[in-house]
């Protein structure tokens, strides 16, 4: 049995929990204003806002809800277009009305509620943010000049709107942005049966389920039937936190809060932008670091970034046992890895880098977002005070069977990253890999690709 | 005025096929296709597929009770393969089953025992092999071999432009309801509501009459949805010999495999000119990849065709053109229909010139751009085109001279980076060039308490067209918008209706919305005149509202005029039609007058090229373009923006992968459409002011269309920013994707 707010509405459902939030929404409960178009998670055209208890009250996210499986959202405030659309148009609908920014209508209540997602989630109401929270919705229609305006206009409405957390939702109910509906919504997810976990069929090591964004792309018919362990649900995988020179990442953190952490922000400043590529924010706002690890995709964003900062993992096994790899030893072969079945990845730790670092990240796709990496590499740096290398380590994505941690760097020590010692060392990496010709490039495109990448890191940009 | 769908969208109670409460018992029909590009079917085995979970029938072929075709021009596409298959993902059979799932679940286990045959995935291949569909067509105006010969500068080359996916939100759907006396309601995402009436008549082996198919709107459209009518015939199959409702809703990576694109061509042009840089002559082989079903396939040839002098003046022209056969899905229409590709060959081949020429492209093109008097290959004389007018506004705008020296001299001082412009002029002609086509029906109710009814033969798809008509016949009558509603397009209301397509949809159903208004606005107003005891009907209008007498308001108001009207007994209904006047082309001598009018424009497309990484940003699009006086301008800026991206897409990060077996490689996750964050900073729309046009509804101009070519301007800017670099390698193809881009500088 699954329960959760739906709207304004209590809703208790004994449908497997496997079924993805996107059919019980449109099949099951009529509700058909939230739309399908690719289920994928490409396109947006599902989205709806997530709601979950935390220490502030609902904490609300857009989500792609054709990846988020039902049992999921067990205790949980679920919104759709309707649950904004009780009474009179709200500012994000008044605000695309008033710009044209719809055309045939299909993407458009998508972007009624990424953009709503937005006001209740945004730090300070900028366009910029409003722009990057649309990242996952596509429109085949408009070419976004009137979407644009209308996210523009938005964030002009909201200019110095008061942007405290704990009274967002209170805040946006009196602008016009949520309906009046949202302020019941905490006493009615206070009065759902809220147990532990969400039960799922007996038999068999449950199959783990973080954010579910690759495992409901890989398999979604597969899972509707299967026993699922919900990791959002263990509130002892979720955190961030800085220790003895070590950044304690937990197995169930998403890549949004990760990427947005105060913490992640001191230690590593350029993440912020850099996981602006990994998929959108409706993927985000699900994904998790251990999911992109465990997906053990050659070309895995999070991945790439973490074998150059050098991170371990933290496993615990079925008998309670815990232990640790290296994340540069975890992979063996094409999706290989070190990790048995009924393990599980309780935390990922990255060694705080020494002051003057340098991180850089690389990664070049088809389309610059939401778009799978034809070739990526991370590196880090540690120059001597005298500007030759003292430490260095890349990895190198699309470019191998695995997600590729480049060895053999050591003669490099000692020399300054310029000239023909940028050359050699690219030319050291390119020699160590083997892409193959695929969708996303041909291997000589990824080979000369990497090199360039690869001198890319030791641009003057990154070095100053 | 504003789409008035809008209001709906925003809240999510707009309706599409999928969003219809399914009526009881309905049930979801699923296709088994072909896994083999070209073979003789030995033999189909579907157990598995019956023994399936929820599975309720299988049809074949033999089950189809009327003619198993649904070639949309030749008769040349079996609705169920019979005994050979021509592309992966033809439909083999049919599968109904429970549940949407459980039927494509099902449909995925059927098995076909296919004797392979060679399949020829290559247009010029097919051509050697005299794979073609339709014949070869030959244009010729001038003397282009004796001008060549007087030419200072010749400048050849080959080129290549490849598909795109329409990528509609709302793939391809129906839901067919079967109802009383063996009738069937058919409720379609389609385009053409006259031809996917004939094509369900006829596979179900009913009279039409006995068939209604009703549109609602579509979620996008773009072509895709005109000719193919697989999606929306099958499901009433199954409804129609089971007796219940059946829906059919085609998975996104199924709709891309299987579905029709916008047609890849390959181009070997040849261009002349004189010292001055005036073309003198120009010659053009269209190869065109077409699929394996002629579909709609020679109409987009027709319509390169015609365009393959573009927007310029060329005295003298030889343009061949040949629809090539090859094991891929049929393609079909795709916005634009072909003359984005007519159009790609001579602006390649004009600033491919302007290279040779060591002159800016732009200049090239300003000096050659045809205009009113100038006479096009097929003898028609361009009027009313304003090309000029646009290439100046633009120019006032931007300051082209400007912009070039800006870009110019970033490139000198620059290596990593560089910058690239396209100044890209648009000439296109509005009317279907197949003349039949170019015909609407509307009828006009108006009802007794004043409220006004329309029903046409256009498809709302997003493009506002029905916000337009609704306009068109509140405007005529004199009455407010809002007494006015649009109506769902039907059969039954609008018969034997063209395609909403060709950029027509406003100008053909607005005309004969006009034409039905005014019927009734000369019935009200003869009776008004008698109401008023005044018997000159010329001395009564309606405005706003109110019945006017020479001018001055009277007491009378429109409901009040409606009502004793009815009573009176005056009929408040009237059906209208409209044929595009004067249209006509002779297909032996390629001579005529194929077009009610052109519609153009001007652009300036700028970008920004990371010469490391071989990728690219636009920085800056300005399109100035002219449409009439436009019924609605946010609807009018939202096409050109819309239209405008498409072609950008198509220009850049569009395409598709084939497997050597040729099977689609790219589904939804890595067949990228342009994404916010992919629009240029700077991106203005101005529409041409001042401008009339005679030849359709109310001074407007057709919009749908005619600014994707501006798209164009994505590829020749990155081109331009490319040649900067190095000139030592043939131009590359379209499109210009990253990889290719940083091929093209590092490979
Ligand atoms: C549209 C789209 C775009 C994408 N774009 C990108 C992109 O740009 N870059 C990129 O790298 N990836 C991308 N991905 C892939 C995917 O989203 C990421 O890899 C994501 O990080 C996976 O995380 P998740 O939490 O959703 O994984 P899930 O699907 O929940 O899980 C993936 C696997 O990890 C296992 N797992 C998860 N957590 C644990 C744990 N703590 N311990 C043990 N096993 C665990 C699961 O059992 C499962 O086998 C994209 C996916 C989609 C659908
Ligand atoms: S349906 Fe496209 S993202 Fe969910
Ligand atoms: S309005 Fe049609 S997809 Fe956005």
């Amino acid at each position: 049995m699954t329960s959760f707010v739906l709207n304004s509405r209590v809703v208790q459902t004994d449908q497997p929990p496997g079924t993805v939030l996107l059919d019980f929404i449109r099949l099951s409960s009529g509700l058909t204003g939230t739309k399908e178009a690719c289920r994928e998670g490409e396109c947006g055209a599902c989205t709806v806002l997530l709601g979950c208890p935390g220490s502030q009250g609902l904490v609300y996210r857009a989500v792609a809800s054709c990846l988020l499986p039902l049992g999921d959202v067990q205790g949980c405030h679920v919104v759709t277009v309707e649950g904004l659309s009780e009474g009179p148009l709200t500012l994000v609908q008044e605000m695309i009305l008033e710009h044209s920014a719809s055309q045939c209508g299909f993407c458009t209540p998508g972007i009624v509620m990424s953009l709503t997602g937005f006001c209740l989630a945004s730090t300070d109401f900028s366009f910029q943010e409003a722009l990057d929270a649309l990242d996952g919705n596509l429109c085949r229609c408009t070419g976004y000049v009137a979407i644009r305006d209308a996210a523009r206009a938005l964030c002009e409405r909201l200019e110095g709107v008061e942007s405290d957390r704990a009274v967002r939702v209170a805040t946006l109910v009196e602008l016009g942005v949520l309906p009046e509906g949202f302020l019941e919504a905490p006493s009615l997810v206070g009065q759902l049966q809220t147990p532990e976990a969400a039960t799922t069929p007996e038999g068999g090591p449950p199959v783990l389920v973080a954010g579910g964004t690759d495992l409901f792309v890989q398999r979604p018919e597969q899972l509707r039937e299967a026993r699922l362990e919900f990791l959002s649900r263990r509130r002892d995988l979720d955190f961030i936190r800085l220790e003895d020179g070590v950044l304690r990442v937990g197995g169930a953190v998403t890549l949004e809060s990760f990427r947005l952490s105060e913490v992640v922000g001191r230690v590593f400043p350029t993440l912020r932008d850099d996981l602006l590529l990994h998929s959108s924010t409706i993927l985000r706002n699900r994904a998790t670091l251990t999911g992109n690890l465990v997906n053990a995709s050659p070309v895995g964003d999070v991945t790439i970034m973490l074998l150059a900062l050098d991170a371990t993992l933290e496993i615990c096994t079925p008998e309670g046992q815990d232990r640790r790899v290296r994340l540069s030893e975890f992979y063996r072969g094409y999706k290989q890895f070190d990790l048995a079945p009924g393990e599980l990845i309780t935390e990922i730790r990255i060694p705080q880098p020494a002051p003057g670092t340098r991180f850089n990240f690389e990664k070049v796709s088809n389309r610059e977002i939401l778009d799978i990496a034809a070739v990526s590499t991370a590196m880090r740096l540690v120059l001597a005070p005298d500007g030759t290398i003292e430490d260095l380590r890349l990895s190198a994505g699309g470019v191998a069977p695995v997600p590729l941690f480049v060895t053999g760097l050591e003669p490099f020590r000692g020399r300054k990253p310029e000239g023909e010692t940028v050359g050699l060392l690219a030319r050291h990496v390119v020699e160590a890999v083997s892409p193959i010709s695929d969708i996303r490039g041909s291997a000589t495109y990824k080979k000369l690709l990497l090199g360039q990448l690869v001198r890319a890191h030791f641009s003057a940009e990154v070095l100053s | 005025m504003k789409n008035v769908d809008m209001q709906m969208h925003v809240r999510g109670t707009s309706q599409f096929v999928d969003d219809l409460a399914a009526p009881a018992g309905c049930l979801h029909a699923a296709l088994v296709t072909s896994r083999v590009a070209r073979g003789r079917i030995r033999s189909l085995d579907l157990a598995e597929v019956l023994a399936a979970p929820g599975v309720v029938a299988v049809y074949t072929h033999r089950d189809v009770p009327g003619l198993n075709e649904v070639g949309h021009v030749l008769r040349d596409q079996p609705l169920l393969a019979v005994d050979q298959v021509e592309y992966i993902g033809q439909p083999l059979a049919l599968v109904v089953a429970e549940s949407h799932q459980a039927a494509w679940q099902a449909a995925a286990l059927g098995r076909a025992d296919i004797e392979e045959l060679p399949a020829v995935l290559d247009p010029r291949e097919a051509l050697a092999q005299g794979m073609i569909h339709g014949q070869k067509r030959i244009l010729v105006s001038g003397d282009p071999d004796a001008a060549f010969q007087t030419c200072r500068h010749v400048v050849q080359g080959r080129l290549a432009s490849g598909p795109q996916e329409h990528f509609y939100f709302e793939t391809q759907r129906a839901l067919a309801v079967p109802t009383e006396h063996d009738t069937i309601k058919v409720h379609a995402s389609t385009q053409s509501p006259g031809a996917f009436h004939r094509h369900l008549a006829e596979v179900l082996g009913l009279p039409m009459h006995k068939v209604e198919l009703d549109i609602r709107r579509l979620g996008g459209a773009f072509g895709g949805k005109e000719s193919t009518a697989v999606w929306v015939v099958a499901p009433a199959l199954a409804a129609f010999l089971l007796k219940r409702p059946v829906k059919l809703v085609l998975p996104r990576n199924h709709d891309i495999a299987t579905s029709g694109k916008r047609h890849p061509y390959e181009y070997d042009y040849r261009i002349g000119l004189d010292e001055e840089g005036q073309i003198l002559a120009y010659e053009v082989d269209l190869y065109q990849h077409a699929g394996a079903c002629a579909d709609i396939s020679l109409a987009v040839l027709g319509r390169s065709f015609l365009h393959a002098s573009g927007a310029y003046r060329i005295p003298n022209i030889r343009v061949r053109a040949v629809s090539c056969r090859t094991n891929i899905p049929p393609n079909n229409a795709f916005r634009g229909f072909g003359v984005p590709q007519g159009t790609f060959a001579i602006e390649a081949a004009v600033t491919h010139a302007a290279e040779v020429l060591g002159v800016p492209a732009a200049q090239l093109k300003r000096k050659n751009l045809a205009g009113d008097g100038d006479v096009l290959p097929f003898g028609m004389v361009l009027e009313n085109t304003n090309s000029g007018r646009c290439w100046e506004t633009l120019d006032a705008r931007v300051d082209l001279a400007a912009r070039h020296a800006a870009v110019a001299e970033y490139n000198r001082t620059h290596t990593d980076s560089k910058r690239g412009l396209a100044v890209v002029p648009v000439c296109f002609g509005i009317s279907f060039a197949q003349t039949a086509l170019n015909q609407a029906g509307a009828l006009v109710n108006i009802f007794v308490d004043g409220s006004v009814e329309v029903s046409t033969g256009a498809v709302e798809m997003g493009q506002g067209v029905n916000t337009k008509i609704q306009l068109v016949a509140a405007r005529t009558l004199g009455i407010a918008p809002d007494r006015v509603r649009v109506h769902t397009t039907n059969t039954s209301r609008v018969p034997n209706a063209s395609p909403t397509s060709a950029s027509t949809g406003a100008d053909l159903n607005g005309m004969a919305t006009k034409y039905a208004c005014e019927d009734l606005l000369t019935r009200l107003r003869r009776f008004a005149g008698q109401h008023l005891g005044h018997d000159d009907p010329e001395q009564i209008t309606i405005r706003e509202g109110v019945v006017h007498l020479a001018g001055k308001p009277t007491e009378l108001r429109w409901e009040k005029l409606v009502a004793a009207a009815q009573w009176a007994r005056v009929d408040l209904s009237s059906h209208a039609f409209y044929a595009t006047p004067n249209l006509h082309l002779d297909p032996k001598t390629e001579r005529g007058r194929p077009f009610a009018y052109y519609s153009c424009g001007t652009s300036l497309t700028e970008v920004w090229l990371d010469c490391v990484r071989g990728t690219y940003r636009l920085e800056s699009v300005e399109v100035v373009h002219d449409v009439g006086r436009s019924l609605s301008e946010v609807i009018d800026r939202g096409q050109v923006a819309g239209g405008v991206m498409q072609g950008i897409g198509w220009s850049t990060v569009e395409q598709l992968r084939y497997a050597p077996d040729g099977r689609v490689l790219t589904g939804a996750n890595a067949y990228k459409i342009p994404d916010l964050k992919s629009l240029a900073p700077h991106f203005a729309v101005t529409l041409l002011e001042n401008s009339q046009n005679p030849n359709a509804v109310c001074n407007s101009k057709a919009v749908g269309e005619p600014p994707l070519i501006h798209g164009l301007g994505a590829w020749f800017a990155i081109l331009d920013a490319l040649r900067s670099v190095r000139r030592d390698k043939d131009l590359p193809s379209l499109p210009l994707t990253p990889e290719k881009v940083f091929m093209y500088l590092h490979g």
